[in-house]
């Protein structure tokens, strides 16, 4: 019983380090103030669960997701590109909230708010990942993946130019590098990994509806990747383990489990709240949110 | 006009003054603070909240009730700007820091709400539920007509507020240019600290209003901070004139919107015109040209 509580944590927690690391590469790296983060894990949720349910085998499935949510990550870079600070960070949002009313209200393809239920476990090459160990290992594996890919993208000259382009981006155009197509292959990507997070999210709870995905999903992500530090690969992912699990005693003193998905949220948004007073470069950052 | 567009007429008009009541006060702060305040809309909801506990729980008098919520969400309003805001302009972090600060606090006040009041849909329960009046074949509320009334009444004493009072100006000219205010002697902290309070009052009056017309959920204030948002964008983000006429512009587009579109598409409309605005003409219809590029 324990066990199983355990290996439940850890699926969430590899799952949560998906999506924060690859929000790292468009915050931290690209320095793009994305806020519709959560919207790309939603269509990734969507795409393959819809895709699941028709009979599509998992792997495709999964790229497809991500592909989908790269494919609206570029979309977005489009008309956002020129946007800069505040106002970037609201036009994300609103594509979170416009995605969340889609999922809503789209009602023949998602089912609104009675959502899709009986998503697959997965299975590979007859390799059937429905226990919750085997689907930890899946998760494991996917999540090294994305950690070489996204440390291998930024430490490759491109991943100098990211960075450029998020100091400077002026300069970076003097040098003759199209920032727009550096910020959108950049978000692109982002967008894949948190699609991929999606595709093992609806798999793994096996029930996605609107609600799974709105800002207060937002939140925890955005904890984990300003505490781990803005650019730290590394911290991102102590930082997740230890933010996904710190909330979990609150089962164990008795609250209903109705005050305990509030305090959860309470418990983010204060260290959100005191990380940006106190440490605003969090604990392994290498550049300071501007 | 056939009675269907005047009763979506009146709809929009009544959204529209709801909307103007959220905007108004969020553009008071953003206009002097040149930052977003998103958990204006928690401070609209916290309010209707307390007005619920002190008048349907308690059995308080309804007017000492009214007059606790509104002081309540000045108090709120004081308290986080006073905790975060003021702390974090001290180490003079962006307002895209100041932004995710305040999704935070939103976030943080409903998880508060949905704790004190649970998730359940509550309502004040002031006035029975009442047959419309019939206004040139168009139904309406009294209540609705009281939300009119009292939205305009609020505006027209804010707009004398800001032309008339020596506050008023001081903070006209704080937020056209804080250095030079600063020059001759207006204190730039303290008219933030005035604006948080003012604001948060309108928060107060806007959710009171609000928590007598609707039903109370917990998320109620993110809903309607997106709209008030949305409307002060389209108006003119700086201005609280602008604010009021994006509210109203809102209301009206939304609601006839929904003559065309399935009716669960009325939240979306308010994002798809906040984005082409955000994209197109940023400073609004009224605003002053701002960088949005830097």
């Amino acid at each position: 019983m324990i066990e199983a509580y355990f290996v439940h944590l850890a699926i969430l927690v590899v799952i949560y380090l998906i999506l924060a690391l690859s929000l790292q590469l468009a915050l931290g790296y690209t320095g793009l103030i994305n806020l519709g983060h959560i919207a790309f894990f939603a269509i990734g949720a969507y795409v393959s669960a819809l895709l699941t349910l028709n009979g599509m085998p998992f792997v495709i499935a999964i790229l497809i997701a991500g592909v989908v949510s790269a494919f609206f990550g570029f979309l977005l870079s489009i008309p956002t590109n020129k946007l800069k600070g505040d106002y970037l960070a609201l036009a994300t949002l609103a594509f979170t909230f416009v995605v969340y009313a889609v999922t809503l209200n789209w009602y023949s393809l998602t089912r609104g708010p009675l959502g899709l239920s009986g998503i697959p476990k997965p299975s590979i090459l007859g390799i059937s990942f429905s226990s919750n160990s085997s689907f930890l290992i899946l998760t494991i594996l996917i999540a090294i993946v994305t950690y070489f890919v996204i440390k291998k993208i930024t430490e490759s000259p491109f991943g100098k130019v990211l960075e450029s382009t998020r100091d400077n981006e002026l300069a970076t155009r003097n040098l003759g590098k199209s920032t727009f197509k550096i910020k959108s292959t950049a978000l692109a990507t982002s967008a894949f990994f948190a699609g991929i997070a999606g595709c093992l999210y609806a798999s793994y709870i096996t029930y996605i509806d609107p609600s799974s995905f709105t800002i207060m999903q937002l939140i925890p992500i955005l904890c984990i990747v300003i505490i781990g530090g803005l650019a730290s690969l590394n911290g991102t992912v102590l930082a997740t383990i230890v933010l996904i699990l710190l909330p979990e005693p609150l089962r164990f003193l008795g609250f209903p489990s109705s005050v305990v998905g509030p305090m959860r949220q309470i418990v983010y948004a204060l260290i959100l709240l005191l990380i940006l007073i106190y440490k605003p470069k969090g604990f392994f950052g290498k550049v300071e949110l501007e | 006009m056939s009675s269907i567009a005047l009763q979506l007429l009146i709809n929009g008009l009544i959204a529209g003054a709801i909307y103007a009541l959220v905007a108004s006060g969020f553009s008071l702060i953003y206009s002097t603070n040149k930052f977003i305040h998103f958990a204006h809309g928690a401070t609209i909801a916290f309010s209707a909240y307390i007005l619920y506990f002190l008048f349907s729980v308690l059995g308080l008098n309804f007017g000492v009730a009214v007059v606790l919520s509104i002081l309540f969400a000045s108090l709120l309003g004081f308290a986080m700007n006073f905790l975060v805001y003021k702390q974090l302009r001290k180490k003079k972090t962006s307002s895209v820091i100041l932004l995710i600060a305040s999704v935070g606090l939103l976030i943080l006040l409903e998880s508060l709400i949905l704790i004190f009041f649970g998730a359940d849909v509550k309502s004040i329960g002031l006035i029975k539920v009442s047959k419309g009046m019939e206004f040139l074949g168009a139904i309406i509320t009294p209540m609705q007509v009281t939300i009119i009334i009292s939205s305009l009444v609020l505006l027209v004493g804010l707009f004398l507020f800001m032309k008339k009072t020596k506050l008023g100006k001081a903070m006209r000219a704080v937020s056209d240019n804080k250095d030079v205010a600063e020059i001759v002697g207006i204190s730039s902290e303290k008219i933030y600290t005035w604006s948080f309070i003012i604001g948060s009052a309108i928060a107060g009056i806007a959710g009171i209003l609000i928590g007598l017309e609707q039903n109370l959920v917990p998320t109620m204030g993110t809903n309607l901070i997106i709209k008030g948002f949305a409307a002060a964008i389209i108006g003119g983000i700086g201005s609280v004139y602008g604010a009021v006429l994006g509210a109203f512009l809102l209301g009206i587009v939304e609601n006839f919107g929904i003559w065309y579109l399935p009716s669960g598409y009325k939240d979306a409309i308010a994002f798809i015109l906040l984005f082409i605005f955000l994209l197109f003409r940023p400073q609004g219809i009224l605003g002053i040209k701002r960088r949005a590029e830097k």
